[in-house]
């Protein structure tokens, strides 16, 4: 695990139990998903909170679901000045949910797929 | 999976608890479930175990800060619980003075929020659930809402349940997370009676899939609603946003389900 | 290089994860997808399917269970309680379920 050469993406429990039991600077990197409902934006902003007292590395909030300016408004207003990836509520994940397929592989092209992607330009991991 | 109808007949009050993957719309269910029970003339006290609350929403109560304060329990006897009710206060006590009042008469408790470590609410947590493991069990109906995923229900925090309602969105990771919890729930609960509720129908073959892989006829059916949503993310109680929508409806209908599971009078069945 | 990701339920965790480590394993990097939730679901999002999501959850249990050997290191674990996903990405859903906070 400690492979400089391997890359682990730990999907943690929803909530932030978890991170709040996390070892300071464990991880090099913590992406908090956010949806625009006011209770996701509560829970992500404690995530962002505790990530950065802890030092959980960089810290980039993934905007996912936004449909419109209102929902774009909101997150704009949580999270000014943060490091982040806003993702386009699209059907095409709505889809492989409910099939239980990857969104990659379902519609590689899909809108919320390219947005995601991008995630790896913002935690500075392109080569 | 044995669906148990074992209860004694006795049984007259509702216990009920909501669970269900994260986002499958427990909250907002179980929020209009103890709204529209209690616009019935009952007493209904809403039980929040989510250290990140959202049923203040969906109960109308809006901010989802309503702690139980630590000096409420003491240090415990030695070999026995950590922190105990402070002498002189009882669960009856605690729920008059502590959980917060809400539109139709309802009270919601709830045992704090989580800004922090976790250990921070420790002595609300305890005083929490020696509240709902002592209250009359004649004096309130319970409604509680269980956070997403299978922990809480692993570790037994719905235990004060009888009934367990499972909020199943028509995607296969929410179907998936349905299957645990309903076993789960039946093997460390029992004998509890197993509701399934399925949210965010787009149409009839959704609620036909559900109960097909679950295994388990839907006892209510909310169809998906965009203009719900739109409310959801302001964080407005559908019952307020929507009073004539279609989730009002449906809920009321489950209303009316759990309902008829209880020998309850006549006058609560609309 | 460790990557943590934290969310609400439902707010889409599970499906940021997947597409993340499929995009690094397809642009060449070795990956592995740590599920480090008691109920895991990240095997769908990252295409294993259905019954394997399923069968990882099994052995999950076992070794919660103490019906398992334990596993010495972390590569046999990866290799015992993992799963191949596409893209080269090393699945596990391997975690304790170590106390019985509420969340």
């Amino acid at each position: 695990m400690n492979d400089e050469s391997t890359t682990v993406v730990a999907d943690l429990e929803a909530g932030i139990g978890t991170l709040t039991r996390l070892a300071s600077a464990s991880v090099d990197a913590t992406v908090v998903v956010v949806e625009p409902t006011l209770r996701s934006i509560d829970v992500a902003r404690r995530a962002v909170a505790v990530a950065d007292e802890q030092r959980q590395g960089r810290v980039v909030v993934v905007a996912n679901k936004v449909g419109d300016d209102e929902d774009r408004a909101r997150i704009d207003e949580a999270f000014a000045g943060r490091r982040m990836v806003v993702v386009p509520d699209d059907p095409a994940v709505d889809t492989a949910d409910r099939l239980g397929v990857s969104p990659v592989d379902h519609e590689p092209g899909a809108p919320a797929v390219a947005a995601l992607e991008s995630l790896v330009e913002a935690l500075g991991l392109a080569s | 999976m044995s669906v148990t109808g074992s209860l004694a007949e006795s049984a007259s009050m509702i216990r009920v608890a909501f669970v269900g993957k994260g986002g499958a719309g427990k909250s907002t269910i179980a929020g209009t479930f103890a709204r529209l029970l209690a616009r019935r003339g009952q007493p209904v006290l809403a039980l929040d175990s989510d250290p990140m609350p959202g049923l203040p929403y969906s109960l109308g109560v809006g901010v989802d800060d309503h702690p139980i304060p630590d000096d409420v329990v003491v240090a415990g006897p030695e070999g026995g619980p950590r922190w105990v009710l402070r002498p002189g206060l009882d669960a009856a006590a605690i729920v008059d003075r502590y959980a917060a009042r809400c539109p139709d008469g309802v009270r919601y408790l709830q045992f704090g929020n989580l800004w922090g470590h976790v250990v921070r609410l420790q002595q609300a947590q305890h005083a929490w659930s020696q509240v709902v493991e002592e209250l009359d069990r004649d004096s309130w109906h319970l409604v509680g809402d269980l956070p997403g995923g299978t922990r809480q229900a692993m570790f037994g925090w719905g235990k004060y349940a009888d009934t367990v309602c499972v909020v199943v969105e028509p995607t296969v990771k929410s179907m998936h997370t349905a299957r645990r919890l309903l076993t789960l729930s039946g093997a460390r609960w029992g004998p509890s009676r197993l509701v399934l509720v399925v949210n965010k129908a787009r149409d009839g073959s959704d609620a036909a899939r559900v109960s097909e892989r679950l295994g388990l006829e839907a006892a209510a059916v909310v169809p998906h609603d965009g203009t719900a949503g739109r409310a959801d993310r302001r964080g407005a109680a559908p019952l307020d946003s929507a009073p004539g929508g279609p989730l009002a409806g449906a809920v009321d209908g489950l209303v009316d389900h759990v309902v008829s599971l209880y020998s309850l009078g006549r006058e609560v069945t609309q | 290089m460790k990557i943590a990701v934290v969310g609400k339920g439902g707010a889409g965790k599970t499906t940021t994860s997947a597409v993340l480590a499929r995009t690094l394993g397809r642009r060449g990097a070795r990956v592995v997808a740590l599920d480090c939730d008691t109920n895991p679901n990240l095997g769908l999002s990252l295409g294993v399917g259905d019954s394997e999501t399923e069968r990882l959850l099994t052995l999950r249990e076992e070794v919660g269970d103490g019906a398992a050997d334990h596993a010495p290191t972390w590569e046999d674990i990866l290799d015992r309680y993992g799963a191949d996903a596409p893209d080269g990405v090393r699945l596990s859903v391997i975690t304790r379920i170590e106390n019985p906070e509420p969340g």
